[in-house]
């Protein structure tokens, strides 16, 4: 079969080019929008010079380029790579920011495994901890939301695959799960609407009236809210807190946090 | 095998929070929270905002043939409402006939994430499958 | 390098500061590179612990072997001796493991500091690669290659030797079971020339383990409950190791009494009686004892006791060697499932895995049902692997299930090739050639879709298909076939009479009853046109066939119900089981054909004789197909087949019309029959003389059965004759797919019957 043909280690020499004619050549490759040869030249800087500081702005680029090239996971090895090298350089912030972006871009849709948005968010929570002035730490967050805001989606699938068989507490355990852990989400009135159906359905007519009656005061015109309160009045009720001090800790529980 | 045991297709299904009678005797009003943790245990969930409520849910599913939907046919809520001074005030019951009939919202808040369709799952799949398995045996 | 920590005592107070950090000793990293590891600036401020700091994170890039930070004068001097860097790692002389796996066993990489300690490693690493491929008497050397500014290449030379065969496998001890039958048991085989195909003859530590326990079960399961394994052991001499077996029989036992005792009040112990599988008398067997504790823990949870737990309590009586068995219910430890985690599924859909669930979130954890959503996921053969574990929950009393899945590619293209002498309806045999694109996942929805076309010498086949597992969110399998078939029919003489194209396609529905047991339903719209060969004569054809043939074309709407009955043990080599189906037809729904087909199979597979692995085969079946308003169509008779009775040609018996009825022995159309009957009883065996790890097995069968009955006027043959044959098969589950070769010689025949002796039919799909 197929063996690879063994170099011949006599006439093997490996003629080793300067580390900034590499790593121009490198960055041309790079701007030409080669990436496959960009990288390779990188990479030969790193072999050759390792260590120096072109290996290290090599590393850097190597990243970048990979990431461009969807090559995700050699992204994230090299800017891994890069961040426990040089952590106090000024493109250590760059680096992570890279690597949570390869994370971020590998996020699959909600009923699919959510590792990597769980990736993304510790990812990216590190540029704006340990470079809080960096100028990548606004996307970051915005990174960060939409990661967390696919962890709830994800949530709210099961929730609803529950919902459906009518295994309530499947279902109603979800929906607070979202409610308490992802009330800073866009699912979190859904949560809420999902949580008056699941009471209401049950027949527990006070647990359906607080959700909705914190739906009602936090998101007023949200169209979930419309549903709640006429799915309530079908039944005769109308959304209203059953105990007294109860809205405002509600509320402050929403808004607050 | 007897033939009896493979003919009967009916299954039942006991889900939640199993009650169990003697238990309840040892919860009467104005027994703390500890003992009630303590005789039913975790409770299948709390008020939703305060867990001044502690609900003990239980359903009981029947399944003729197994590709049959199982079909509610019994529900008990056991509710356990505390006062201010975490003393058991009051034991709700609530049963099947409080269930309420209705069709959820279809609507779905939308969400984002790479999916794949059908043709980069074939190519994916074959690439990071490697070759189809070679027929004479392993390599 | 022996770690140097100097630290000069700083004389001034604690904290100081440095005017400038001076970098010596480093020949290739760069002196700011070191500077930054440092971490302390020119200016700032430093403490003891800094420098300490600093120390350690140079150490953690590996690329030092020594380093020492002093301070003089307002300067702070870092000296550090650099470890050499490996630029590249080569292997010579290795064929049979890749350079590309040999990279992923050893540590060190391009860019690693190098030492000789991790080279010898490695080194060890490839050797031990080698042993478990087989090749134990590998020898591997390493070397380096200095290269220039502290660089250095390394180099493994690695000398193969060839392939360390298993000579013998042999056992002691064993008197209740031969060594052939053991053999068969083990995984472990014994070197033959298949063996560098299937690669099953490399001695492997884990696997004799394995094998160890393959035994004991073997055991356990056929009334050897002292069953122990003394020794297992392998010795290697000149590259072949003979492996032994020691073992210890002991008794044969006998189940003593079976009792069911509870604890828990309200679960009445009669009632599960018929739960037991382990009856007193028979001989012991652990299998039926867990499939017992199963069939109890099942039925007590549907009675409402979750938490019951069942335990079998067993007591040996020495002297008439009887297990007398208790079966203990109690109330187990009240535990909740408070989520079910879902991980791994990269393309699968979480509800794909969730549905598999009989258990959800919040309900009592019940292993059973856990044991039974592992089976069914196994079974949608979507992963490598399953697996399932419990992780404590947020409270005592709750538990998390974690299902983690490895998923594997589900998509096959895949090109096939055949030849059977034997026809069947939509094939006229010889060699045929098949491609197909399946996926059995979707989307990752847990859909199966499959495209194929098929080509014979006179037939070809185009099919699409589709199937939902889940209609309607109910276990239904909802799915529809689309096919294409044209085929040429040739008369005895093998001269082309006509031309047959059918179209349609079939709406189905798949519903389990229960585990055991499947209905299916179906309609089929099908359109058949046939087309004369044009220098066919009338003189050439019997009547009723020309009749059939100026119908042109023709269509069936006809809908379908069928029972399955399935509990082989093992699909492809089955041993103990029943598979029986049931099928009603009426076609008349609009249409031309207006008939009521009825037709049963069944196959009761069962283990005559366990020392000789000895399977008998018993096979019933019938059919009976009745026209409505006119006379049956010629071509909606049974045709006789080898699944019918072998020693035939294909529709070679039954009712026939002669071309020219005038002549006696002029050519003969066969015409098929309106009902059949068929049995066939077979006892399957390993062939004596041929290793068996060659997986071939010798078969002796009889078949009987008759076809007669046509509503075609003027038909002879119609009486019910049985016909009958004897023969012997020979059956290979070969690497290249199941191949079956029968010769039957047929005693009981019409004299009109058309013969044939062999049957031979081998399809590969690769």
């Amino acid at each position: 079969c197929n063996a690879e043909k063994d170099l011949d280690l006599s006439t093997y020499v490996e003629q080793t080019e300067p580390a900034d004619a590499l790593y121009n050549q490198g960055l041309a490759n790079l701007n030409a929008g080669r990436m496959k040869e960009a990288i390779a030249k990188f990479e030969a800087v790193d072999r050759q010079h390792p260590y120096s500081e072109f290996a290290r702005k090599a590393l850097l680029m190597n990243t970048f380029a990979n990431y461009r090239q969807g090559q995700y996971q050699e992204a994230i090895n090299n800017g891994k790579r890069y961040v426990t090298l040089y952590p106090t350089s000024e493109d250590a912030a760059y680096a992570q920011y890279l690597i949570g972006l390869s994370h971020f871009r590998q996020i699959r849709e909600v009923t699919q495994d959510q590792r990597d948005a769980r990736l993304t968010i510790e990812a990216m929570q590190q540029v704006v901890d340990r470079w809080p002035d960096s100028e990548y730490v606004p996307d970051a967050q915005e990174k960060i939301r939409f990661a967390r805001d696919q962890l709830a989606g994800k949530e709210m699938q099961i929730g609803r695959y529950y919902l459906e068989r009518r295994e309530y507490i499947a279902a109603i355990r979800r929906f607070r799960g979202v409610v308490e852990n992802h009330s800073d989400t866009r699912h979190v009135e859904e949560a809420l609407a999902r949580l008056v159906e699941a009471y209401y359905a049950m027949g527990v007519a006070s647990e359906a009236q607080t959700a909705a009656a914190v739906l009602g005061h936090n998101y007023p015109e949200s169209q979930w809210y419309k549903d709640s309160y006429a799915l309530l009045q079908s039944g005769g009720l109308e959304p209203r807190e059953n105990t007294g001090s109860w809205i405002s800790r509600a509320a402050s529980l929403i808004t607050g946090s | 095998c007897n033939t009896a045991s493979t003919l009967n297709t009916r299954e039942t299904f006991t889900q939640g929070y199993v009650i169990d009678e003697q238990a309840l005797e040892l919860v009467p009003v104005g027994s703390s929270r500890e003992q009630v943790l303590l005789a039913l245990g975790t409770p299948s969930t709390t008020a939703t905002f305060d867990s001044e409520v502690f609900y003990y849910i239980s359903q009981k599913r029947v399944r003729n043939a197994a590709f049959m939907k199982p079909k509610l046919v019994d529900q008990q809520v056991l509710a356990v409402y505390f006062g201010d001074d975490q003393r058991v005030t009051q034991v709700a019951h609530y049963g099947m006939q409080d269930g309420k009939l209705f069709d959820f919202v279809t609507r779905t808040t939308p969400t984002g994430g790479k999916d794949q369709n059908f043709l980069t799952q074939m190519i994916a799949g074959v690439a990071r499958g490697g070759p189809p398995s070679n027929p004479l045996g392993a390599r | 390098g022996a770690v140097a920590v100097q630290l000069a005592a700083v004389a001034s107070a604690e904290a100081a500061t440095v005017s400038r950090i001076e970098v010596r000793g480093n020949r290739r990293v760069d002196a700011d590179t070191i500077r930054t590891q440092v971490g302390i600036s020119p200016g700032e401020s430093f403490s003891n612990a800094d420098l300490d700091e600093a120390v350690k994170r140079l150490f953690a890039t590996g690329l030092f072997a020594d380093v020492s930070i002093t301070q003089s004068g307002g300067a702070l001097i870092v000296t550090v001796d650099e470890y050499a860097i490996v630029n590249q790692v080569l292997f010579q002389g290795n064929k049979k493991i890749k350079d590309q796996s040999l990279v992923q066993s050893i540590q060190l990489q391009p860019r690693r500091a190098f030492s000789n300690q991790l080279m010898e490693a490695d080194a060890e690493a490839i050797r031990e690669a080698y042993r478990r491929i087989g090749r134990d008497d590998a020898t591997v050397t390493a070397r380096v290659q200095e290269l220039d500014d502290g660089r250095v290449n390394v180099i493994y030379e690695v000398q193969e030797g060839d392939r360390t065969k298993i000579a013998t496998i042999n056992f002691v001890g064993n008197n209740a079971f031969g060594d052939r039958r053991l053999r068969d048991v083990i995984s472990t085989k014994q070197s033959n020339i298949f063996s560098f195909l299937l690669r099953n003859d490399i001695y492997d530590e884990n696997r004799l383990r394995a094998d160890e326990e393959a035994l004991r079960r073997f055991y356990f399961n056929r009334g050897y409950a002292d069953f122990r394994v003394i020794s297992s052991t392998a010795d290697l001499t000149d590259n072949e190791y003979t492996v032994t077996f020691t073992i210890d029989e002991g008794e044969r036992y006998r189940f003593g009494d079976v009792a069911i005792e509870s604890t828990i009040p309200g679960v009445n112990t009669d009632a599960l009686r018929s739960e037991l599988r382990t009856r007193s008398g028979s001989v012991y067997s652990a299998e039926d004892v867990e499939d017992t504790i199963v069939g109890l823990t099942e039925s007590v949870a549907g009675l409402g006791y979750a938490f019951a737990q069942v335990t079998p309590r067993g007591n040996r009586d020495f002297a008439n060697r009887t297990i007398s068995v208790v079966y203990a219910i109690d109330e187990g430890p009240r535990a909740y499932i408070e989520r079910i985690e879902i991980r791994g599924n990269n393309r699968t859909r979480d509800y794909v895995i969730r549905r598999e669930f009989d258990i959800s979130e919040g309900d009592a954890f019940n292993q059973v049902l856990v044991q039974r959503a592992k089976r069914r996921l196994d079974r949608l053969n979507f992963f490598q692997t399953v697996n399932i574990t419990t992780v404590p929950g947020s409270e005592p009393d709750q538990v998390v299930l974690v299902v983690d899945v490895v998923e594997k590619s589900t998509g096959e293209f895949s090109i096939g090739a055949g030849y059977t002498t034997g026809a069947s309806s939509s094939s006229g045999g010889g060699f045929s050639v098949e491609g197909s694109i399946t996926e059995r996942n979707f989307l990752g929805r847990g859909q199966f879709i499959r495209v194929a076309a098929a080509g014979g010498e006179d037939s070809r086949d185009y099919t699409f298909s589709f199937t939902e597992p889940y209609f309607l969110g109910r276990r239904i399998s909802a799915g529809f076939d689309i096919f294409r078939n044209t085929r040429t029919f040739s008369n005895s003489a093998g001269d082309k009479i006509y031309d047959r194209e059918a179209t349609g396609g079939t709406v189905r529905f798949g519903l389990p009853i229960n585990e055991a047991l499947t209905a299916q339903f179906a309609y089929n719209y099908t359109q058949e046109e046939y087309d004369r060969d044009s220098d066919v004569e009338n003189s050439d054809l019997s009547q009723a066939i020309q009749d059939a043939l100026d119908q042109g074309t023709w269509r069936k709407s006809s809908v379908s119900g069928s029972l399955i009955y399935n509990t082989i043990d093992d699909m492809q080599n089955p041993r103990e089981g029943i598979h029986a189906t049931l099928t009603t037809e009426i076609a008349g729904l609009g249409g031309d054909a207006k008939w009521a087909k009825f037709t049963a199979r069944a196959n009761m597979y069962q283990m005559l004789s366990e020392e000789l692995d000895l399977v008998g085969l018993l096979t019933v079946g019938g059919g009976h197909i009745v026209g409505f308003e006119d006379d049956l169509r010629v071509f909606d008779h049974f045709n006789s087949s080898d699944r019918i009775i072998r020693g035939f040609k294909y529709n070679g018996i039954g009712p026939y019309q002669l071309v020219d009825p005038t002549d006696p022995d002029s050519n003969r159309d066969y015409l098929g029959g309106t009902t059949y009957f068929h049995a066939t009883a077979e006892a399957q065996f390993p062939l004596p003389v041929v290793p068996e790890s060659f997986g071939i097995r010798g078969a002796v069968f009889a078949d009987a059965a008759t076809l007669y009955g046509s509503d075609v006027s003027g038909a002879e043959g119609t009486g019910m004759e049985w016909r009958a044959s004897v023969g012997a098969s020979l059956i290979w589950a070969s690497p290249f797919g199941p191949l079956r070769v029968d010769y039957a010689e047929p005693v009981v025949k019409e004299s009109t019957d058309r013969i044939q002796h062999w049957n031979f039919g081998i399809s590969t799909r690769f």
